[in-house]
């Protein structure tokens, strides 16, 4: 049955057709054969009859034959009962000389016996009047007319007999024969019910498939994409087309997958800029509501030097470039990525002009591996946090405060670390901190106005890391240090491997 | 699982479809078996001549009258008789559409060469030279009934006429008796010597031996009886009835109730005249005047005996009439001869004994 199922579309309705075909013709078949024989009974029914009549037909050229004979003595009329004797003889044969308990049997027995005697009687009356024996043959005319009488009556009455039953046979035959008749309407009126039974239940077969191929694709042309996959259970064309169907339903799936994960992606992307640009925004501010107006500072700031230099007074020339310098960092800086360089240079200034202002009370160290100065990243970092660790760390200590600055590489990062050795911050504060639940008071304006936690979120954002800042406090008076990790590219690697 | 539903379903789907493909092959088994069952319903019960019994010998049993109760009852006795030997006894006659006479029959009979024949004959010369004819040609004859002593017919299966005589002779006195005692009750007065009547039915064929030796019998036997008849005349006659045409018998049995003298006594030697004579009796309105001999045990004749109109009757064993002819013909083929004679008992049935025999015939029936 399922190598049937695997069959083409085409041989399994023809094979259907053929088999529902063939049970129709076979059982016409068999219907005709039963017609047939009884076709061929009811011919036979009066079989017996026109045998008989030609018997009787025979019978009576003998007679006459003889008779003409007899009369003329004409070598015509010899020949002529020569050949009917010849033909009754030959008739007679065939007559069943059984005795039966059928009274035809038996009245055919006697007519075959009797026309025996008969013929032998008609032969000496034929040889009695040819050898002239006029007395003899008269006699033996005689004995076979009476033979001839009552062959013949027999004839007639075994005739009469054999119409009645067989008038009876014929008519239980045609009844028998309707019967039949309205049996065979039967037969077929079932045979017709079934073969319509069949066929629609293998047609179904077949066609069910197909229809759930149909519902399945108005399901999803109705935009139910989850529609189930169809089941294949034939390979035909309909298998086939199913499972075409199938691979177009999950292809199709795959696709739409595909498509709203990069948009999602692209919709993340902008956020990240959108924040990013909204925190540099924020910060630039913030900075310029600081410095109101770096353009006229700087440039104020610059004419403040050269007038110094023309003065001869170095000292003040210098500090007052790097003031400049420092405020020039933020005027020109208005891309939002800078180099690790550059913000190591503008913690420099910063530095520096704090040394002026506070007259070289804090030691600054640096170990930066010049490698890494090139690398990009976010502007505006490493300044603030400068800030704060002087601020909150070291102000207070005078001639002992030391800020440390390391940029340096592990693993697959770039650290830079900020570190001072002034009060240090509690673990409490630390965690406020790193979750930006950090409340800076209203009143805090002794910063450029950037906040740690613009710094943070940032950083998070450029690197996409949240541990892209970590702080570092031992305890109270143990110093504090800030630790930033940029992720390297695969180029820089290798660059800084080299 | 996911892999395994469809599997599952194909699974399901493959026992569907052999469910549908048994079904559809036992239909068609079923609907075949139908038509082929049908076809043999409908050839059956016409029974072919091939398919009939065979038998092995052929006898004919020729009689003057093949419908008659008495032939029927002895034909039906010998063809039991002969079925056990696997031979076929056919009445003859009987499958003609024109009545032939039993001469004619017997040439019939001869010319299809039965392989026996069993006829009631007469002492006709006629029927002499049949007898002889067929003999001649190896079949064997036996005569029944009426015999034929001066052919060559192997035996004679008859009843003892004697017999039948002396009991009819005896019906005679016991009736002559019972008028004697009603007379004497009635009245005295019988001065006057009464003649008693009795009449013999004869059949027109003279040269019936049988009916010639009853009818001496019953004198012999009366002559006997002196006692009784002393103060009785008694008159004997005999009355030939015509048969020589189908219907004459009834018509001369009639004639006799037209002459003065009515017999008192009629005695009749054959089935038919017992049935006309009962019935003349009855017309003319001689019920108990009238008492009738009968002869044989039909049923009319048992049922005229019940109402008293027939006196008496004479029933022969047909059955055993019946089977002696069989045994003849057997005995002749098996050892090529047999007795001449075989002699059927009679029996008589009266008032007394009617009973019974009405009670035979509904058991038979």
């Amino acid at each position: 049955m399922s190598r049937f199922l695997d069959r083409p579309l085409q041989y399994k309705i023809i094979s259907i057709c053929v088999f529902a075909n063939i049970i129709i013709f076979v059982v016409n078949i068999f219907l005709l054969l039963g017609i047939n024989s009884m076709s061929m009974e009811m011919e036979l029914v009066y079989q017996d009859n026109r045998h008989l009549n030609r018997i009787s037909d025979a019978l009576d050229d003998v007679q006459d034959s003889m008779t003409e004979y007899l009369r003329s003595k004409t070598s015509d009329s010899l020949e002529t009962y020569f050949m009917a004797d010849g033909t009754y003889s030959k008739l007679i044969e065939q007559l069943d000389g059984r005795v039966t308990e059928l009274s035809f049997g038996r009245m055919e027995r006697n007519i075959k016996y009797m026309s025996q005697n008969y013929l032998s009687e008609v032969s000496m009356t034929v040889e009695a009047k040819r050898g002239r024996n006029v007395e003899k043959y008269r006699v033996y005319y005689e004995n076979a007319t009476e033979l001839y009488n009552y062959i013949s009556e027999y004839i007639t009455s075994l005739n009469l007999e054999l119409l009645v039953s067989n008038s009876q046979h014929y008519s239980e035959l045609s009844e028998l024969f309707r019967t039949y008749e309205f049996i065979s309407f039967i037969v077929i009126t079932i045979v017709m019910g079934g073969n319509i039974i069949i066929i629609t239940s293998l047609v179904g077969a077949i066609i069910q498939p197909l229809k759930k191929l149909a519902d399945s694709a108005n399901e999803v042309a109705e935009g139910n994409f989850d529609a189930q996959l169809i089941e294949i259970t034939s390979n035909d064309e309909v298998g086939i087309v199913s499972n075409a169907f199938n691979k177009m339903l999950i292809s199709i799936k795959q696709y739409i997958e595909r498509l709203r994960m990069s948009m999602e992606k692209e919709r993340n992307m902008q956020e990240k800029e959108l924040m990013m640009e909204s925190h540099l925004k924020d910060a630039k501010l913030k900075y310029l509501q600081a410095q109101i107006n770096p353009h006229f500072l700087f440039n104020t700031l610059n004419a403040g030097a050269q007038l110094a230099m023309m003065e001869g007074a170095d000292k003040t020339y210098e500090y007052v470039q790097t003031v400049a310098d420092f405020f020039r960092y933020n005027v020109k800086g208005k891309k939002n990525e800078v180099t690790i360089g550059e913000e190591v240079t503008l913690v420099d200034n910063y530095i520096r002009i704090l040394n002026v202002r506070f007259s070289g009370d804090i030691g600054y160290e640096k170990q930066v591996d010049n490698r890494l100065l090139g690398v990009a990243m976010p502007n505006m970092i490493l300044q603030p946090i400068v800030e704060n660790a002087v601020n909150h760390g070291i102000r207070e200590m005078g001639n002992q405060g030391k800020i440390t600055l390391k940029v340096y590489r592990q693993d697959s990062f770039i650290c830079i670390s900020i570190g001072d050795n002034g009060k240090g911050i509690s673990k409490d504060n630390i965690e406020k901190i790193l979750s930006g639940s950090w409340k800076r008071k209203q009143d805090q304006n002794d910063n450029n106005g950037i906040g740690m936690d613009n710094v943070i979120s940032r950083l998070r954002l450029f690197t996409e890391n949240e541990n892209a800042v970590e702080i570092k406090s031992e305890g109270e008076n143990k110093g504090c240090e800030v630790i930033i990790r940029l992720p390297m590219d695969e180029a820089q690697q290798t660059e800084t491997e080299i | 699982m996911k892999t395994e539903t469809p599997k599952n379903n194909k699974h399901k789907l493959n026992i569907k479809g052999s469910v549908i493909f048994t079904a559809t092959m036992i239909f068609v088994v079923v609907i075949l078996f139908l038509i082929a069952l049908n076809f043999r319903l409908n050839l059956k019960g016409f029974k072919r001549a091939d398919e009939a019994r065979e038998y092995d010998k052929y006898y004919v049993m020729i009689t003057d009258n093949y419908k008659s109760d008495f032939w029927k009852a002895v034909y039906r006795s010998a063809f039991e008789e002969a079925q056990k030997d696997n031979i076929y006894l056919e009445l003859f006659g009987e499958s003609f559409a024109t009545n032939y006479s039993p001469e004619e029959l017997m040439k019939i009979a001869t010319a299809s060469k039965v392989d026996g024949i069993i006829v009631y004959a007469n002492e006709s010369n006629q029927m002499t030279r049949l007898i002889n004819d067929a003999s001649s040609k190896g079949i064997p004859v036996v005569t029944l009934y009426g015999d034929n002593t001066k052919s060559h017919r192997l035996s004679f299966v008859g009843v003892g006429s004697y017999n039948i005589g002396r009991e009819y002779a005896k019906q005679v006195i016991n009736i002559i008796k019972e008028k004697k005692s009603n007379e004497s009750t009635e009245a005295d007065n019988t001065e006057q010597q009464k003649t008693m009547k009795v009449t013999v039915l004869l059949d027109s064929n003279v040269d019936d031996t049988g009916q010639n030796l009853i009818i001496s019998a019953m004198q012999d036997s009366i002559a006997q009886e002196e006692e009784v008849t002393e103060d009785l005349k008694l008159s004997f006659s005999n009355y030939t009835v015509d048969n020589t045409n189908a219907f004459s018998a009834e018509e001369s049995i009639r004639d006799i109730f037209h002459v003065e003298e009515i017999p008192d006594v009629i005695v009749c030697l054959n089935e038919l005249n017992t049935v006309c004579t009962y019935q003349a009796v009855v017309d003319f309105n001689k019920v108990g005047v009238v008492d009738i001999l009968g002869y044989y045990d039909s049923e009319s004749i048992i049922n005229a005996i019940d109402r008293g109109v027939v006196y008496a009757t004479i029933a022969i064993d047909s059955k055993q009439l019946g089977e002696y002819c069989i045994t003849a013909l057997s005995d002749y083929y098996e050892t090529g001869n047999t007795n001449q004679y075989y002699t059927a008992d009679v029996r008589l049935i009266d008032k007394n004994n009617v009973s019974e025999y009405m009670k035979k015939e509904d058991k038979d029936e």
